[in-house]
C-alpha cells in the first residue's frame, strides 16, 4: 500500500479477483469432499486451447469471449478424460495426467505459432498462462465478480444434494438422488471457477485456487456449511494479496503471489487449528502416551507391592515402562514421577531408596486392574460386541492400551 | 540426420536441428521409460506433481551458480521432487489431506515458489520464465562442449548420460521392479526393499525431468512422461515390451513433433505433446484386443451371430409348436438380414409348406435350444430362481455355451430330458 490512493480500476479489479476467489473455495471445498481434488486440474490445463482457438476464430481478445472459449475447451478436456476412463484400459490417474500434458500441449504450440501465423495483434494471450491481473478493465472485473455470483448461489441452492453425494454416494443413489447428473453439475461449475479464475491465477496454477482454501479450511472445522464459507474467505484473502503485491511488484505474475498467499494460509492452518492441527495433534498423542505409561508404572508398582516385602525401587518401574514397545527410558522417569506428583507412591519410611504404594495408589491400580480384566473378558468373549462397545463408550485410553504391557 | 543434412529437410543449419531433434529424442526416451513403470505403478500424478515441484530446485540451483545440465542443477531438482513427495506424504500422515489434495497443495505452492523466484531473479541469470513453461529447444544446440574434437550440445550430453544411467538401471533391478509394480503387497511380504525400490524412482523422475526441463519445461514434462508409456500400455501386454514401445512411440514423437514445430513456427515442446496425443489416440483405436476398432468389431460380430442363432432358433420352436413362422413374418432389419443369410448359406430352405430348416440348419438350432435349455435346467436345480425368471439369462447365456459346457451341464443336471418348463432338451449332436 505504497500507493496513497488506490486508483479505481485497481480497486474493481480486485474486488471481482477477490470474488472468484471466493466462489473457487466454495466450489472446490464440495470438490475435494467428493475427492475430485485434481480434476480441477485437468479442466485449468485444457483452458488455453479454448484462449487461442477463441482468439483465432473470432479475432476478439476480450476477456468474455476468451473465457468463453476456454470453458468450452475445459469441458472438451473432461469429457476427453470421460472417454478415456471410458473406453480404454487407462487408468484413472493416467487419463488426468494425458489430459493436462496434451491440451497444455496443443495450447503452448497454438499460443506460440499466432505470433508467427500472422495475427499481429495477439499480445497478452501469454498472460493466460500465469495470470496477470495488471491489464484487467473494470468491465471484465464485472463479468468475473458475476460469474462467481452465479456460482456461488448455485452452490447455495445445491448444497444440500451435493454434500449428500459427497459423502455416501452409494446412499444417494439408493435414495434415487441422480448421482452422475449431481457429479457432472459439480464438475462443470468446477471448470466454470477454474476458467473465471483464469485471468487472475493463470491455466498452470489455477487448479490451486479450488484445492488449497478447502484443505486449509477442512482444518478449523467439520461442519460441511462452515468449511465452505472459510474456504471462501481464504480464497478472497489469498486474491487479495495476490492482486496487491502483483499491483506493487509489475513484473510478478499474479497466480503464483495468489497461490503463495492461500499455501501460507494453508501451512498456518496445518500447525494450528485446534483439534486436527498438527501441534494439537502432538499434545493428544503425547497425552495419550503418558497415560499409557503411567498405566504401565502403576502394572509394575502393583506387581512389586504383591510380591516380597511389597517395596519396590524406582529403576523397577522405570524397566517395566522402558521394556514396553511404545516405552523408553525417559518415558519410564516421567511416568514414576506423575505416580509420585499424584501421590499414588510415596517412600517407605528410613528406606534409602525403598517406594510402596499409598492408599489412593493402591485403590487406582486396583481399579485399573479390575477394568482391564473386565475388558479382556468381553473381548475374548466376544470380539466384535467388544469392538462396537469401545467406539460407542470408550474407557480412558490408558487403561485399554496399557492392557497388552501387563496383562499375561 | 545425415538425410536431413543432404536432402535439406530443414534447409540451412541442418546440423543445429539435427542436434536438437536429438535432444529431444533422448530427453522424451528418458521419460518415457519412467514412466512406463510410473503408469503400471498409478502414479502417474505423481509424474506431474515432480514435474512442476522441481522448478524451485532448479531456480535455486542455477542462482546458486549452477548451469543448465550441470551437476548442481540436478541435484537441486532431485530435493526438490523429494521434498515434494516427504511434504505430500507427511501431511497426509499429520493429519491432513487425502494424497492427491495435498499433492495438489504441494506442487502448485512448490512452483508458484519456483516462479516466484526466476521472475524475482538478478537479470543475467541464465533462466527465463517464459521457458519454464514450455522449454525452448532452438538455443539448447549453441551451447556446446567439444567432445573427441566435435562440438556436442551440452543438453544432448546430459540428455543422453540421464537416458543411459536410468537404462543401465531398469536392467539391473528389472525384476524387481516387475515384481513391486504388479503386486507390491508380496513384494513387501517376500522381504524385498519395496521402500528403496519407489524411493529410487522418484529419483529417476526428478532426473529425467531434470534432463528435459530446457527443453520442454516444467509442465509439458507430463506429456512426455505419462503419454508414450499410456500408449504402449494399450498396445502390449508385458512390461518390457511396454517400455521399449514407450520409448521408441517416445523418440517418434519427439523427431516427428519437432519436425512439425519447424514446418507450423511454433513451440517444439507443445508440439511433441501433441504428437504424443496423437499417437495416443491412434494406439487407443487400433490396439489389437481391446482398442476402439477392435471393440465395435467385436461387438458387431457378437450381435450378428445372436442374430442369425437366435432366428434359428425361432423356427426351430416354431416347428416344434406345430407353427410356421418362417422369415416372412421378420420385421427389423437386423432379422431380415440374418434371414437372408441363412437362406444364402442353405440353413433355411422353401419347401412346398414354407420355410424349413435344413439338416445342418436344424442341428445347429438343435445345439442352440439345447444350450438354451440345459441352461434353465441347470439354474432351476441350482439357483432356486422361480420359473419365469429363468428364460432371461438362458437367452443371453445360449451363445456361449460349447460341447464341453453343455456335457458339464448334462452331468450336474442328472441328464433329464426336458427343461423345467417341459419341454424336451434335443440330444447333442
Amino acid at each position: 500500500m505504497t500507493a496513497p490512493v488506490i486508483a479505481y480500476n485497481t480497486f474493481v479489479v480486485a474486488v471481482g479477483v477477490a470474488a472468484v476467489g471466493f466462489a473457487a473455495g466454495v466450489v472446490g471445498s464440495l470438490c475435494v469432499l467428493r475427492k475430485r481434488a485434481l480434476v480441477g486440474d485437468a479442466a485449468a490445463h485444457a483452458t488455453l486451447v479454448g484462449v487461442a482457438c477463441g482468439f483465432l476464430v473470432t479475432g476478439r481478445r476480450d476477456l468474455a469471449t476468451l473465457l468463453a472459449a476456454a470453458l468450452v475447451s475445459a469441458v472438451a478436456g473432461l469429457g476427453a478424460m470421460v472417454l478415456l476412463r471410458r473406453f480404454t484400459r487407462t487408468r484413472d490417474d493416467a487419463a488426468i495426467a494425458i489430459v493436462i500434458g496434451v491440451s497444455f500441449g496443443l495450447g503452448i504450440t497454438l499460443v506460440s505459432g499466432i505470433p508467427a501465423w500472422g495475427y499481429a495483434d495477439s499480445a497478452g494471450l501469454e498472460q493466460f498462462l500465469l495470470g496477470h491481473t495488471a491489464a484487467l478493465t473494470a468491465a471484465d472485473a464485472t463479468l468475473l465478480a458475476s460469474v462467481a455470483c452465479v456460482a456461488a448461489i448455485v452452490v447455495a441452492i445445491g448444497l444440500k444434494e451435493a454434500t449428500l453425494v459427497a459423502f455416501d454416494a452409494a446412499f444417494a443413489a439408493a435414495s434415487g438422488w441422480p448421482v452422475a447428473v449431481i457429479d457432472y453439475l459439480l464438475v462443470a461449475l468446477v471448470a466454470v471457477m477454474v476458467v473465471a479464475g483464469l485471468p487472475a491465477v493463470g491455466a498452470v496454477l489455477v487448479t490451486a485456487l479450488v484445492v488449497i482454501p478447502p484443505v486449509a479450511a477442512r482444518f478449523w472445522t467439520d461442519r460441511v456449511g462452515t468449511m465452505l464459507l472459510l474456504a471462501g474467505v481464504i480464497g478472497l484473502v489469498a486474491a487479495l494479496v495476490g492482486v496487491a503485491v502483483s499491483a506493487m511488484r509489475p513484473g510478478l505474475a499474479t497466480g503464483p503471489l495468489v497461490v503463495l498467499a492461500a499455501a501460507a494460509i494453508f501451512g498456518v492452518s496445518f500447525l494450528i487449528a485446534p483439534e486436527r492441527g498438527w501441534i494439537a495433534r502432538r499434545i493428544r498423542a503425547r497425552t495419550l502416551a503418558d497415560a499409557w505409561s503411567r498405566g504401565l508404572a502403576l502394572d509394575a508398582c502393583l506387581r512389586a507391592a504383591g510380591a516380597g516385602d511389597g517395596t519396590f525401587t524406582p529403576v523397577d518401574v522405570e524397566a517395566a515402562v522402558a521394556g514396553d514397545r511404545q516405552g523408553g527410558r525417559r518415558a519410564g522417569a516421567e511416568a514414576f514421577a506423575a505416580l509420585v506428583r499424584t501421590a499414588a507412591v510415596a517412600p517407605v519410611a528410613g528406606g534409602r531408596d525403598a517406594w510402596r504404594l499409598t492408599a489412593a495408589g493402591r485403590a487406582l491400580a486396583e481399579e485399573r486392574r479390575r477394568r482391564l480384566d473386565a475388558w479382556a473378558r468381553v473381548i475374548e468373549h466376544d470380539p466384535d460386541d467388544a469392538r462396537e462397545a469401545l467406539t460407542i463408550d470408550l474407557p480412558a485410553p490408558g487403561a485399554v492400551l496399557g492392557r497388552t504391557g501387563a496383562g499375561s | 540426420m545425415i538425410l536431413l543434412a543432404d536432402g535439406g529437410l530443414l534447409g540451412g543449419h541442418a546440423d543445429i536441428h539435427a542436434w536438437a531433434m536429438a535432444t529431444a529424442a533422448v530427453v522424451s526416451a528418458s521419460c518415457a521409460l519412467v514412466g512406463t513403470l510410473l503408469v503400471v505403478r498409478r502414479m502417474s500424478l505423481l509424474g506431474d506433481a515432480i514435474g512442476h515441484a522441481v522448478l524451485p530446485g532448479i531456480a535455486v540451483a542455477v542462482l546458486a551458480g549452477g548451469r543448465a545440465g550441470g551437476p548442481l542443477v540436478f541435484v537441486g531438482a532431485v530435493m526438490a521432487a523429494l521434498v515434494t513427495v516427504w511434504l505430500t506424504r507427511g501431511l497426509r500422515a499429520g493429519g491432513g489431506p487425502e494424497e492427491d489434495a495435498g499433492a495438489g497443495v504441494v506442487f502448485t505452492t512448490l512452483f508458484a515458489l519456483g516462479v516466484v523466484i526466476v521472475s524475482a531473479a538478478p537479470p543475467g541469470t541464465h533462466i527465463d520464465p517464459s521457458c519454464v513453461l514450455h522449454g525452448d529447444l532452438t538455443f539448447l544446440p549453441f551451447d556446446t562442449v567439444p567432445v573427441a574434437g566435435l562440438p556436442v550440445p551440452r543438453a544432448f550430453i546430459a540428455g543422453a548420460i540421464t537416458f543411459s544411467g536410468l537404462l543401465a538401471a531398469a536392467v539391473a533391478t528389472w525384476k524387481l521392479q516387475v515384481f513391486v509394480a504388479f503386486d507390491e503387497a508380496a513384494a513387501r511380504a517376500a522381504g524385498l526393499p519395496v521402500a528403496a525400490v519407489t524411493f529410487g524412482l522418484l529419483v529417476a523422475t526428478a532426473l529425467a525431468t531434470v534432463a528435459s526441463f530446457d527443453a520442454v519445461g516444467a509442465v509439458l514434462v507430463v506429456a512426455m512422461l505419462v503419454v508414450p508409456a499410456a500408449a504402449a500400455e494399450l498396445l502390449t501386454r508385458r512390461l518390457h515390451t511396454m517400455a521399449a514401445v514407450a520409448v521408441a512411440l517416445a523418440v517418434v514423437g519427439a523427431c516427428v513433433g519437432y519436425l512439425a514445430a519447424w514446418r507450423f513456427s511454433t513451440s517444439a515442446a507443445g508440439m511433441i505433446a501433441v504428437v504424443l496425443g496423437l499417437e495416443y489416440g491412434v494406439a487407443a483405436v487400433l490396439a489389437p484386443g481391446d482398442g476402439g476398432l477392435a471393440r465395435v468389431w467385436g461387438r458387431l460380430a457378437l450381435a450378428w451371430r445372436v442374430a442369425r442363432e437366435d432366428r434359428l432358433a425361432a423356427v426351430w420352436r416354431a416347428e416344434e409348436s406345430g407353427g410356421e413362422r418362417g422369415p416372412a413374418t421378420w420385421r427389423s432389419l437386423l432379422e431380415r438380414c440374418a434371414g437372408w443369410w441363412l437362406r444364402a448359406d442353405g440353413s433355411l430352405v422353401h419347401t412346398a409348406d414354407g420355410w424349413r430348416l435344413s439338416p445342418r440348419g436344424r442341428r445347429d438350432a438343435e445345439m442352440i435350444v439345447r444350450s438354451h435349455r440345459l441352461w434353465e435346467a441347470w439354474l432351476g436345480r441350482h439357483a432356486e430362481l422361480p420359473l419365469d425368471h429363468l428364460h432371461p439369462p438362458a437367452e443371453w447365456v445360449e451363445h456361449h455355451l460349447g460341447a464341453a459346457m453343455r456335457q458339464r451341464l448334462e452331468a450336474e443336471t442328472g441328464g433329464r430330458e426336458n427343461d423345467p418348463h417341459g419341454r424336451e432338451i434335443p440330444p447333442e449332436a
